[in-house]
């Protein structure tokens, strides 16, 4: 069933169809209706075929990724690809390696293309570079935040309050000296993170340590070094909270390395989530990011954004905040079964 | 003729019977069904923002009561687009029932709902399995954002369904009204373990779950009766409906409309157009000439413990003969009061302290209270 079957039943042209799911208004009531009552009988949803009717779409979106390396983005962008697939979409995906050059020139290289939007995840570009697909009125959507806030509609994550009850299920714990070691990116998430970490020490009534604050590049590697780093200290700490889990697999890595054992002589928090952190031993303590329904929400904003070019309806927020939550397993040495299941 | 139009938030249903969220609502097709069954209206199975594959098994039922893990609807946001076209599709009244951790998540979620067609919002944050040992709805100040986020983003009416497992559901129902909500809906399942196999030692099933049905309607009718007495946000009555008198029972104790989860789940849709035809016979028998004027009308009965009078009142007999064998009241009786000579029974009144257990155990009910 399509639209020139909709016509032919109801005799009229195709035109007068898409007048009728574009412009309801200019159309004769009792065509309409007819026409309507059609639709309805075959129970078909306009948008399943208006979308035929828009000449001037190319129906591919682009999605901007930080690094494909990182297991993080594969699941936020599968959640943008779920979305996209079941609108029929195509999705170009671009692995921008955290370098903002490459990302301008895969943004100038999808305008060429003529997507009809672009979700960014972390971007490293700013409104300047942004600018130039508002001038081409395509619509973009940020997932996470690297840099300042921008002006295009959002999905964020409350990265400071989870990493406060992060920090505070260590100090629960018993843990008293915690080290936060963080990844040079993203920025702005990493600084919400570190706020969360010292609200719950001060809370605690601990002295905030800024040796046991370290910062590296944001991989298995970086978080080796940072974890050998914390092993050379005199005074080491008993836990390390880690911005994400690859870093806090690196830093396991390298208590395994020590014969340190993890959680006994050192608890280690991660955060993101990622599927392996089940995997690994012990099984990783983390805060888990809701990476596939940030993908499938941002994904869901830009679809917003470009089927309502042509209608005129009241748009649904443009700001969305999600949860991040405390995910309990082996790597902080809790014995409380209830928590991990909860 | 009784009339059994229901409005219930604006919504004009043609009776107070609602079917309440749950898998028998998974689709649009099925939702279809409960409509032509005769339900005034009916409620979506939750819907999120990231569906997720069901555990299995996740439902278990002991002939009494149930126990889910049901953990929301398995259709994506895009789905439910063409489903609610389905549903509305018999012509009658959708709500679609929603669930997110974060006030804009679960704004955003509602509006699609009412671009999609729903006549109204029922926000769920209140199921007892996953969610932990403290639901969302258990905390009015989150209930208070919740709701108001959703309030201001759409422009139909948005229900709060609330949850037994919380300390004071009567501030959490306020919390609902100041926030600009429409109505509560009391009560979600109950968290549960439904029983364990002793030979196996093992649970029913393999996690927490959230109890529903028959033995819940107590704390269904508790909650709904609180609300009633201490605030004037209309409430749908949940929990526990197995037959049209239920319904009544609800609603004497302020609900203007009712939910029915399980007994649909375990009898099938026929089980609503039964209580649906019911009620209105009741109502007709009992020359009620609007189905709202049931409303409420027990509660004048409902005392609070303070405010009840110690009448010296004993159990004393009707005189009609027990049943053969029958030695119920005799064996109960705490006070040990309570002789049987034959075929009669009489409580000794300085031994019977009108605690008027005998009255409900006797089988001919031939025990009543006086003095
Ligand atoms: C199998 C099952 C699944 C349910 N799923 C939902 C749901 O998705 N959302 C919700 O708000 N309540 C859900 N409920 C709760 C019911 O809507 C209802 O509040 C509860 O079962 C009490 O009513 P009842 O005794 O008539 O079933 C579910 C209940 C059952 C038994």
């Amino acid at each position: 069933m399509n639209i020139r079957h909709i016509a032919q039943k109801a005799g009229v042209s195709v035109a007068t169809v898409s007048r009728v799911l574009n412009h309801p208004e200019s159309v004769a009531t009792a065509t309409k209706e007819k026409i309507e009552a059609i639709i309805a009988q075959e129970e078909y949803t306009p948008n399943w075929f208006a979308r035929g009717l828009n000449f001037n779409k190319t129906a591919t979106i682009g999605l901007m990724i930080p690094h494909i390396m990182n297991p993080m983005h594969m699941e936020i962008a599968k959640g943008v690809e779920d979305v996209a697939q079941h609108k029929d979409y195509t999705t170009f995906m671009c692995n921008v390696e955290d370098n903002v050059e490459k990302e301008k020139q895969y943004l100038e290289n999808l305008i060429k293309r003529r997507v009809d939007g672009i979700v960014f995840i972390s971007s490293l570009l700013g409104e300047k570079d942004l600018c130039i697909a508002d001038e081409q009125g395509i619509p973009v959507v940020m997932i996470g935040e690297n840099r300042e806030t921008l002006k295009y509609p959002v999905v964020r994550v409350d990265c400071q309050n989870a990493a406060y009850e992060a920090t505070k299920h260590l100090l629960e714990i018993g843990h008293h000296d915690i080290a936060m070691l963080y990844g040079k990116k993203p920025e702005i998430e990493n600084r919400q993170k570190i706020e969360g970490y010292k609200t719950a020490l001060k809370e605690a009534g601990i002295a905030v340590n800024d040796e046991f604050i370290i910062s590296v590049e944001n991989t298995i590697e970086g978080g080796y070094l940072g974890g050998k780093k914390y092993i050379d200290m005199e005074k080491r700490p008993q836990a390390v909270f880690a911005t994400s889990d690859l870093l806090a697999f690196g830093v396991i890595d390298a208590m395994k390395d020590n014969d340190i054992s993890v959680p006994k002589e050192m608890a280690v928090i991660g955060f993101d989530n990622i599927r392996m952190s089940n995997l690994i031993e012990p099984k990783l303590t983390t805060v888990e990011k809701p990476l596939h329904k940030m993908g499938v929400l941002g994904a869901r904003l830009l679809f917003d954004m470009i089927e309502s070019k042509e209608k005129e309806e009241k748009q649904p927020p443009k700001e969305i905040l999600l949860q991040a939550k405390l995910k309990i397993r082996k790597s902080c040495g809790h014995k409380e079964r209830i928590g991990e299941m909860f | 003729m009784t009339n059994m139009l229901t409005d219930f938030v604006g919504l004009k249903m043609k009776n107070p019977f609602i079917i309440a969220a749950g898998p028998w609502n998974r689709d649009g097709s099925s939702t279809k069904k409960g409509l032509l069954a005769g339900a005034g209206a009916v409620i979506t199975e939750t819907i999120v923002s990231d569906a997720m594959l069901d555990v299995r098994p996740r439902i278990a039922y002991n002939g009494f009561g149930a126990q889910n893990i049901r953990l929301y609807s398995d259709i994506q946001v895009e789905g439910w687009e063409h489903e609610m076209d389905i549903a509305k599709s018999a012509g009658g009244i959708v709500i679609a029932s929603v669930s997110a951790h974060t006030p804009s998540e679960l704004a955003y979620l509602a509006s699609k709902m009412e671009k999609f067609g729903a006549d109204a919002i029922e926000i769920s944050v209140s199921n007892p399995a996953k969610e932990g040992l403290e639901v969302l709805a258990s905390n009015p100040d989150v209930i208070f954002d919740m709701t108001r986020e959703v309030v201001s983003n759409v422009r139909i009416p948005v229900i709060v369904k609330l949850s037994q497992n919380s300390t004071n559901i009567s501030r959490v129902a306020k919390a609902v009204q100041k926030a600009g909500g429409s109505a509560v809906s009391a009560i979600n399942s109950v968290r549960c373990i439904l029983g364990v196999d002793i030979e196996k030692a093992e649970p029913s099933l393999p996690t927490y779950g959230g109890y529903s049905g028959v033995p819940i309607r107590p704390l269904g009718l508790a909650s709904v009766a609180t609300i009633a007495q201490t605030s004037d946000i209309p409430i749908c009555g949940v929990g526990g409906i197995d037959n049209f008198r239920n319904a009544v029972e609800y609603m004497m104790l302020g609900a203007s409309a009712v939910q029915v989860g399980t007994a649909v789940m375990i009898h099938g849709f026929e089980r609503i157009t039964e209580m649906v035809e019911q009620l209105e016979e009741w109502c007709d028998s009992h020359g009620i000439s609007d189905v709202q004027e049931i409303r409420g009308k027990a509660l004048k009965n409902l005392k609070s413990f303070d405010e009840m009078k110690i009448e010296p009142a004993i159990s004393i007999s009707d005189g009609r003969p027990c049943r053969e064998g029958c030695n119920e009241c005799v064996r109960s009786c705490v006070y040990n009061a309570i002789e049987k000579t034959g075929n009669e029974v009489k409580a000794i009144g300085d031994r019977c302290t009108g605690c008027g257990l005998c009255t409900s155990l006797c089988p001919i009910k031939k025990l009543h209270m006086k003095w």
